[in-house]
């Protein structure tokens, strides 16, 4: 029997089921025959392109995919729904069908990966690995690091979750809860990977961003989350409707300014403020703060009518609670175009001071850009090219090479 | 408190210039670390310095000397002793054996008199 073959008798056999009884959960305008045909056509599917194309990473995920998008076309072709209630649906299956069916199992492997005493980076390494299903090449490859360096990493974290004797012999799964905070992390940074550039030539990584977004899924419907895990499930929703508008048509990289809004996602982002009010409750945690900026940024009309003030004042709360160069450079880019632009330069030559940030592009270039703005050319020259030598992504140096040619031709 | 060892006789004998440009690039592994929200702050530190002790200043102490003498620190949060190391061992420094980090932790201060707020 061929790989594909075995592959997909296996999904067959785990996730048949699961995936009918979530379809019918997530339409009501769904039967069971109808639900049955989409899976099954799914399988057929899968069958055919792994054969030309080879498996994909996540083979489940791809089956997941591929039926929620069958069954969105199945909604739009049958049903002669009001606009409205075609929206609310399309969003129901888009939202809960998901394969947010991890298993017992896999939760509780989820929380083991979440072990206190690896650092950052191999839990969210061994988690892409165990949990995720990623191949270490293509691990290696989103993160930035050798095959080899993956290798070594999940040597090392297999053999500390070993000692322990904590693998698999997993306690009561309320006995996990201490680890949420952790497990909050390892999807954040997920999630971060894949928004951000990852060195090379592509800039965005969608298919991370998808797999935080489902991991957090299955953890909002495990019982085991709280408030926070709705909050970073809000954050994470702003951000990812922002994902058309992110490289234009040309291929160029598009900041916040020049994004064209029309192509944000409205659905995701109404998904997102229906979590976001979720997580109202006592606690305010950075990712209430950060699903807050990622909001306003989101309801903004335009980068003008951003309501800078709010997302400063939010700024001021998250340094407090998580002092943090980034989120200082953020403070001072939102303090700039609320208008308070000596305060914004002030904490922009601060940081300037800081050894490890004047090496950071990012840094320079926002100066730049405000020199720029504020017409003193030759500051702007300096820090623009200045940061120009500090990156090495080829998007990011055409974006500033446009900035340092606009010096020229100032118009 | 993760504190850098070095040869500070070779480091010593270099401009600040070349000392830097051969060593591991360090940017990557913080800026990681910024991300985690591990990190709270670090620098090198000068070779020259002063040597001070109950009788005398030396501006050449015994440290001078050392192979394994304090180069620079940086400040992280973890969950424990195993996970500061864990990302201790993670230092590019480290990994191509230009230095060795101690880890230790930061000690919560107890002052003498136990009305004092800390």
């Amino acid at each position: 029997m061929d790989k594909v073959q075995q592959e997909v008798d296996n999904l067959y056999k785990q996730q048949f089921g699961k995936m009918v009884a979530s379809l019918l959960y997530a339409s009501r305008d769904i039967d069971p025959k109808t639900a049955e045909d989409i899976v099954q056509d799914s399988f057929s599917s899968a069958l055919i392109d792994w054969r030309l194309q080879g498996i994909p990473a996540n083979s489940a995920g791809w089956l997941y995919k591929v039926c929620r998008n069958k069954a969105l076309n199945k909604i739009k072709k049958d049903k002669r729904l009001e606009p409205l209630t075609e929206k609310l649906d399309q969003g129901s299956v888009e939202t809960r069908f998901s394969e947010s069916v991890l298993d017992d199992q896999q939760l509780k492997l989820l929380f083991a990966c979440a072990h206190p005493d690896l650092s950052p980076k191999a839990q969210v390494v061994i988690t892409l690995k165990y949990v995720v299903n990623l191949r270490v090449e293509v691990i290696a490859k989103i993160l930035g690091m050798t095959i080899d360096g993956v290798d070594k990493l999940l040597l090392r974290a297999r053999q500390k979750i070993k000692d322990e004797k904590i693998i698999l012999e997993e306690p009561h799964l309320q006995a996990l809860k201490p680890r949420l905070s952790i497990v909050h992390k390892i999807i954040y940074l997920t999630f971060n990977e894949g928004y951000k550039s990852s060195g090379g030539k592509e800039i965005l990584r969608e298919d991370l961003c998808e797999e935080a977004l489902l991991l957090n899924k299955a953890l909002m419907d495990s019982h085991l989350s709280n408030k926070e895990t709705a909050a970073l499930h809000a954050l994470m929703l702003f951000n990812a409707a922002r994902f058309k508008s992110r490289i234009s048509a040309s291929g160029e990289l598009m900041d916040l300014e020049n994004q064209d809004r029309s192509l944000w996602n409205q659905e995701l982002i109404q998904l997102a403020h229906d979590f976001f009010t979720r997580s109202q409750g006592e606690d305010v945690s950075t990712y209430h703060l950060e699903a807050a900026i990622a909001c306003l940024h989101c309801i903004a009309a335009s980068f003008e009518l951003t309501d800078w003030k709010t997302i400063a004042g939010l700024y001021t709360r998250l340094l407090y609670i998580h002092p943090n160069p980034f989120v200082e450079l953020n403070y001072a880019i939102a303090k700039y175009y609320a208008g308070e632009k000596t305060d914004a330069f002030k904490i922009l030559n601060e940081l300037q001071g800081q050894s490890f940030l004047n090496q950071y592009y990012l840094l320079n270039m926002t100066i730049g850009k405000f020199h720029l703005l504020e017409g003193n050319l030759l500051l702007a020259r300096q820090f623009l090219l200045k940061a120009h030598d500090q990156t090495n992504l080829g998007k990011e140096k055409d974006f500033i090479g446009k900035m340092v040619n606009k010096l020229s031709d100032p118009k | 408190m993760l504190i850098v060892r070095e040869d500070l006789e070779r480091i010593g004998r270099l401009s600040t210039e070349v000392r830097f440009s051969e060593s591991p690039d360090m940017t990557d592994w913080i800026r990681s670390l910024v991300e985690s929200g591990n990190y709270i702050g670090g620098e090198p530190l000068a070779i020259t310095g002063r040597y001070v002790t109950k009788n005398e200043v030396l501006s050449d102490g015994p440290f001078i000397e050392s192979k394994e003498g304090i180069s620079g620190y940086d400040i992280i949060l973890a969950e424990n002793l195993e996970q500061a190391t864990a990302i201790a061992q993670t230092c590019p420094m480290v990994m191509v054996g230009f230095a060795i980090r101690e880890v230790r932790p930061i000690q919560p201060f107890i002052s003498k008199d136990p009305e004092k707020h800390i």
